[in-house]
């Protein structure tokens, strides 16, 4: 027997705790809990390490008290049979956890929200209005000669962005990685993974992020040859932001890259037009293309899963019958706050820091999760990519990661907690 | 044990030569059989006398599902408000006109008697999602086409002069990898030209970087797919895609091909002569006289009907193009994973405005002169030329000529005067309809136990009320069986099952590996093994459907 045979070693693991969901990992499941040993980054290490454990004795609970699963099950299945609009909300799930929560939703005539769809919405509502011109990150680590950060260092939420799609060793075409051109518009960014591997630092066009607008209204204004009177534009000369325009029309390959969570949330929607009016203009004569990352916590899944289904986004209510479609009455912090809802179900298997509301009177999530208050209802489930097996769309829309099983738990997962409780519904109702 | 006794229906099966015989048809455990044997007993009885009786339709050409499909859907709330699919005891809701649900699909197809449906363009990267999708589109079999010849491995292959087993080897990996049934090739070369800021691509053009045209393209795929014995010919979407004048592009498609066999898909797109005052004409007659010629080419239409539709296209160079011609202006290109790229573009098809008048016409004459209805398939290529629902639509302007005759004279007057559709006296028969949605499909896609019902043949049966108004007849089928068991009945789905996923497994050198992992270590975003979709986790990301592979026997 080799070594490798016996090791407890997994390699090629993909990394379900943020949106590059990278799949390099090598993951030791030999501890008491997993130790990521090659190819992983902070939030990968924490992230399998804390919930990366068996769960030995975690069982569900009503009002505090420990019950069986079954009692748990009947228990939500009721009281979301009785609400008139149950909310189901937090959303970080692989993709089978997602569509077990929306056969759950339908019969229950509830909305799905997902703990980031106050910002999801707005970025959809580009879509919907005028659409995009975007690449991917295979693409990038291959071609782009000139990356420009439109208000993201990216890293704060996936570190290992430039180590994996920017300073490669090697890319097909032509620059050589080292040679790419980094940009960053806004200021208070770590730019320091920006400089290049021979040392070039990156340019910075330093500003407070919130004037955003403003600045990408003077790069729209420059590309499209028009006047722009103020001679420093948020307080850059405005010699500086002709050079970008004019490296941009340039540049072969240029990507503007975003994090909609890291605009404000007024702005997401304006900035992702702006960013898209860049990218069209260049279009005409030469090839420049958006790249919106996100998808940390199953953001995507659960938009992927929600809109493949039913035809529609999340924000949806199934109350009536059939789907209706309205992101903003439909947000689940607004059905809240003005007491549209009685029954907050939260769901959330990925992720085990985030609180959920305080209505929030049922939560499945991991046993990891330290609640501030002790819901009516509690659930505990196992998690997918570290007790079982699932699916992860990265954050580019690029891929789809299958996630392994590394770790034995007694838990459910969050599909089969979502299908028992759809099954006592229908028992509640026959 | 199930055992259904369909009594008494008038039979359409081409397949096996029957046209409107009256017979009984059997079915136990989901199969057709002969007869019964000794003790078995008639679990349900359905009395269909004077009843048509087909097997369930197959589309080989629908985009039911993966990424393009779903931003279109994302981006189109103004086409799912008027088309809600209300929740029952048994069906989930869901909504959607041109761009719907999987759910809403699933249920619509299978109410309009189709049993199985074929995703044609599965960026090889994006397969587990397009498999997701179809996994949760309810009732209907399915399967799909990985698209190559924009991805940089091939082209890398061609340039390095690479033998032709070696790309056969990679062919076979890439469908075993991706669970799919046959190869589509999109705009050969030109996806990967755009990103080299190439606006067209001719079929004897160079890529800017490899130097490789699309005829290379062709002929090595075309070559591949037929050595490996896929029984489905390359799946090919020609250069010039909407171009006018782009007759000559398809004609030189055909011929890259070299003789062996080739399918070109929505061939009505690519149809288009520039004669005219406005340089836009049929070119219908010489492309339905080149596929009378060639018996090696097959086609599905494409066929552009009336409304507000969207088109989702692998095609972004294509795609890109169109953008300003969106309706409602929006629009979104992708170039994906090194692999190949797609493109959104909402598009409404107005009878008055020419050009799209011309586009109906040309996709009724292609129909109407292609004489053989084996090599000929009755597509809109959804939601391309037209949502799938219209279909029964698209059969009464086939089957019925006076029709047909009515509706020409209400689109645009020159386009009415540029088509010699008026003077085309053909209807199909109910017999050739067969041909064209059942036994034709099943057989170029190798699937032996469908679009037939001889003995032993997957019980997907249907039961039409005959009726003069073929839109009627054809929109609401009595009965609808899916491998046995009841599903629609009145035109309503009545039970929901899962349905199968088709692929082919073709034999290759597993050595072929050597070069794929490092070059995925080196270039791609995930590793080569997170790439594969084994066959347990196919079934898992389906949602739990039955893999049926289809065999393979090689040529080479």
């Amino acid at each position: 027997m080799t070594n490798e045979a016996t090791s407890s070693v997994v390699a090629e693991v993909a990394c379900p705790f943020c949106g590059l969901a990278c799949d390099d990992l090598s993951v030791d499941t030999g501890g008491d809990a997993l130790a990521v040993v090659a190819g992983g980054c902070p939030k990968a290490q924490a992230g399998f390490a804390r919930m990366g454990v068996a769960h030995a004795g975690a069982g569900a609970r009503i009002a505090g008290k420990a019950v069986s699963f079954e009692e748990a099950y009947a228990e939500v299945a009721r009281r979301v049979k009785t609400s008139a609009l149950p909310v189901f909300s937090g959303m970080a799930l692989d993709v089978n956890g997602m569509r077990g929560v929306m056969d759950l939703a339908d019969a229950a005539g509830g909305v799905v929200d997902h703990l980031y769809s106050e910002i999801g919405w707005r970025s959809t509502r580009v879509v919907q209005d005028i659409g995009y011109v975007t690449t991917t990150l295979a693409e990038v680590k291959n071609r782009a000669d000139l990356i420009v950060l439109v208000g993201t260092d990216v890293v704060t939420k996936s570190s290992r962005f430039f180590e994996r799609y920017v300073w490669n060793d090697e890319a097909m075409f032509e620059p050589a990685p080292s040679a790419r051109r980094i940009v960053y518009l806004g200021g208070d960014l770590n730019t320091a993974p920006g400089r290049s591997p021979d040392g070039r630092e990156p340019e910075v066009f330093d500003f407070d992020c919130s004037r955003m607008p403003e600045a990408l209204s003077t790069l729209n204004a420059l590309l499209a040859k028009q006047p722009v009177r103020d001679a420093a534009p948020l307080g850059i000369e405005i010699a500086r932001w002709q050079a970008l325009a004019d490296a941009l029309r340039a540049a072969k390959y240029s990507v503007l890259v975003w994090m909609a969570g890291d605009f404000q949330p007024s702005q997401v929607d304006l900035n992702i037009n702006a960013i898209m009016a860049v990218v069209r203009t260049l279009n005409v004569s030469t090839r420049c293309n958006g790249l919106g990352l996100g998808g940390a916590d199953g953001e995507l899944n659960a938009s992927m899963v929600h809109a493949w289904q039913t035809g529609y986004p999340m924000r949806t209510s199934f109350a009536s019958g059939i789907p209706l479609y309205d992101p903003v009455h439909n947000g689940s912090a607004r059905l809240i706050a003005e007491g549209e809802t009685d029954t907050v179900v939260w769901v959330s298997a990925l992720n085990d820091t985030k609180q959920p509301p305080a209505e929030a009177c049922v939560v499945i999530a991991p046993p990891t999760l330290k609640l501030e208050r002790e819901p009516e209802v509690f659930i505990p489930v196992s998690t997918p990519g570290v007790h079982h097996v699932g699916h992860f769309f990265r954050g580019d829309k690029g891929a789809t990661l299958p996630l392994r099983a590394l770790r034995a738990t007694g838990l459910p997962s969050a599909a089969t907690v979502a299908a028992a409780i759809t099954a006592k519904l229908k028992e509640v109702s026959a | 044990m199930s055992v259904i006794k369909l009594t008494g229906g008038r039979v359409i099966d081409p397949a096996n030569g029957v046209d409107d015989q009256v017979r009984d048809i059997y079915v136990k455990d989901g199969r057709i059989v002969a007869s019964l044997a000794d003790g078995d007993k008639v679990s349900a009885e359905y009395n269909v006398s004077g009843r048509i009786v087909m097997s369930g339709a197959i589309d080989m050409h629908t985009h039911i599902g993966g990424g393009k499909v779903n931003i279109a859907r994302e981006m189109l709330p103004e086409d799912h408000r008027d088309d809600p699919v209300a929740r029952t005891e048994i069906t989930r809701s869901s909504c959607g006109y041109c761009a719907p649900g999987t759910l809403a699909a699933g249920y619509r197809y299978a109410e309009m008697g189709y049993t199985s449906c074929f995703e044609p363009a599965i960026i090889p990267m994006n397969a587990r999602q397009a498999h997701m999708e179809m996994g949760d589109t309810p009732i209907v079999d399915t399967g799909g086409y990985a698209m190559l010849g924009s991805d940089d491995f091939l082209l890398r292959m061609l340039v390095a002069k690479e033998d032709q087993q070696t790309i056969n080897d990679y062919v076979a990996w890439i469908l075993h990898s991706t669970q799919t049934l046959g190869i589509k090739v999109v705009n050969p070369g030109g996806i990967s030209a755009f990103k080299f800021n190439q606006r067209k691509l001719d079929v004897d053009e160079q890529n800017a970087y490899y130097g490789v045209t699309p005829r290379q393209i062709l002929r090595t795929l075309s070559r591949a797919v037929h050595e490996l014995g896929v029984p489905h010919p390359l799946h090919v979407h020609a250069s010039n895609l909407g171009v006018a004048g782009n007759v000559d592009s398809t004609l030189a498609t055909m011929d890259a091909a070299e003789g062996l066999p080739i399918h070109l898909t929505h061939i009505q797109f690519h149809s288009y002569g520039s004669e005219g005052d406005r340089k836009f004409s049929s070119g219908a007659a010489r492309i339905a006289e080149a596929i009378n010629r060639h018996k090696n080419v097959t086609a599905d239409v494409g066929q552009v009907l009336f409304g507000q539709t969207v088109t989702a296209s692998g095609d972004n160079m294509s795609q890109y193009r169109n953008s300003g011609l969106a309706s409602p202006k929006k629009s979104a290109v992708m170039d994906i994973e090194m692999e190949a790229g797609c493109g959104v573009v909402p598009f409404k098809y107005k009878d008055q405005n020419f050009v799209n008048a011309l586009q109906w016409a040309i996709g009724l004459e292609i129909f109407l002169m292609v004489d053989d209805p084996w090599r000929i398939f009755l597509t809109t290529d959804h939601p391309n030329g037209a949502p799938f629902t219209t279909y029964p639509h698209l059969i009464k302007l086939l089957t019925d000529r006076s029709f047909r005759n009515s509706m020409l004279d209400t689109i645009n007057a020159d386009a009415k005067a540029m088509s010699n559709l008026a003077s085309l006296e053909r209807e199909y028969s109910l017999y050739e309809i067969a041909i064209m949605t059942r036994a034709a499909p099943a057989r170029i896609l190798g699937l032996t136990d469908r679009g037939h019902l001889a003995p032993g043949a997957a019980a997907d049966i249907v039961v039409y009320k005959e009726d003069a108004d073929r839109e009627r007849m054809f929109e609401k089928p009595e009965l609808v069986f899916k491998d046995g068991e009841l599903v629609v009945r009145d035109g309503k789905v009545v039970k929901v099952v899962r349905g199968n996923t088709h692929v082919v497994k073709p034999e290759f050198d597993r050595g072929i590996e050597k070069k794929i992992e490092p070059y995925f270590r080196q270039y791609h975003s995930v590793r080569m093994n997170n790439f594969k979709i084994s066959d347990d986790e196919l079934c898992e990301c389906g949602g739990g459907s039955k893999l049926i592979p289809h065999a393979c026997r090689k040529r080479s």
